[in-house]
């Protein structure tokens, strides 16, 4: 019998859910020009959080432009930290 | 006492020219080999290698280096291989080498590794043949490595050591999300270790796992991915065992994982 206003089906224009585009945010950090793996993203609420290690402030750079310009409508929050290049002051001993 | 500098996950590109090398060029004084655990570019570009070239090359002391996943991404890791080779590193894959400095013999056997899991929570060579193949090509570096460590064994080391991309353990993995361990390495490699024996296994990929671990069979395993360790390297003594005149089994017997 056909439904004279039928419900959508469920799921049925959630494609722009917050959850796939957090999953194409980090598809996108990998296959773009930074191969960026490294970074952690979580959903927080309504906000975002990215966390990691990059290789340089530029990668930290474009990943935070990135985020912000493919999440435009929800908070984005960064606590992402560059590798640090200096050498060690001590060893470790395995005897 | 052997010094070993290792490091990897330093996925250097154009615009990091340079960053590593002031703390590289301290090496002579504090290491007598420096191993890179994997993942020295982003991509795998040879433009990208050559960077990494500029930053080991002539440093005084022998580099050796497997690759990463993320130096296979350009499908071209034969050529990322001959620019690395080219300023005299010893890029392994399925293979191993002795160096060393004043005498001491420093063995080490390398291979990329490959995922599957760890023991109860990994994949199995059945099913669809993708599948099966992921499973194969792990088992085939980790059966390379036991190979190497083998060899290795004959050839009078003070020191052996296994050099890997992905990780052996899921010890160092702590901190990663556990859904992705099997993408994060494989008992494989540590069955290998702990079959044919050695004094020391380094690999790196887990950014966000812990440096320390161990294997079932008593091998230390250290993770040490540049975002892990926090430092341009990490620097491990290893003491120098007494030198073997006998074969394998001699050899064996004294280096912790072997059976």
């Amino acid at each position: 019998m056909n439904h004279p206003h039928p419900e959508p089906a469920p799921g049925t224009g959630r494609a722009h859910h917050l959850d796939y585009r957090v999953a194409h945010l980090t598809d996108h950090l990998a296959a773009g020009p930074l191969g960026e793996l490294g970074v952690r993203i979580e959903i927080r609420g309504e906000a975002v959080l990215l966390t990691g290690t990059v290789p340089s402030a530029h990668c930290r750079d474009e990943v935070v432009r990135l985020a912000r310009e493919e999440l435009p409508d929800h908070p984005v929050h960064f606590d992402l930290v560059v590798a640090d290049a200096s050498a060690p002051d001590h060893a470790e001993d395995l005897p | 006492m052997i010094r070993v500098a290792a490091v990897g996950d330093i996925h250097l590109g154009p615009e990091s020219e340079g960053v590593l090398r002031p703390s590289f060029e301290t090496l002579p004084a504090t290491a007598d080999i420096l191993l890179l655990a994997g993942d020295l570019t982003r991509h795998g570009t040879v433009a990208e290698a050559r960077v990494v070239a500029r930053e080991i090359e002539g440093l005084g002391v022998p580099v050796v280096a497997v690759l990463g996943n993320h130096d296979h991404h350009d499908d071209r890791p034969e050529e990322v291989t001959a620019v690395l080779r080219e300023v005299g590193a010893h890029v392994l894959e399925g293979e191993s080498t002795v160096l060393g400095r004043d005498g001491a013999r420093i063995g080490v056997a390398g291979t990329k590794g490959f995922g599957g899991g760890f023991v109860g929570r990994c994949a199995g060579e059945f099913g669809e043949p993708i599948m099966k193949e992921f499973v194969r090509y792990s088992r085939r570096c980790a059966d390379a490595l036991c190979r190497s460590l083998e060899e290795l064994a004959e050839q009078d080391c003070d020191v052996r050591i296994a050099l890997t991309h992905f990780s052996p353990v899921s010890d160092t993995l702590a901190g990663e999300p556990p859904e992705i361990y099997p993408f994060l390495g494989s008992y494989l490699l540590a069955e290998a270790i702990d079959t044919a024996g050695a004094d020391l296994a380094v690999h790196g990929h887990a950014h966000l796992g812990t440096e320390h671990g161990m294997t079932s069979g008593g091998v230390r395993v250290r993770n040490v991915a540049q975002p892990v360790i926090g430092r341009a390297f990490h620097v491990y003594h290893l003491p120098v065992r007494e030198r073997r005149a006998a074969g394998a089994d001699r050899a064996r017997a004294a280096a912790p994982g072997a059976f």
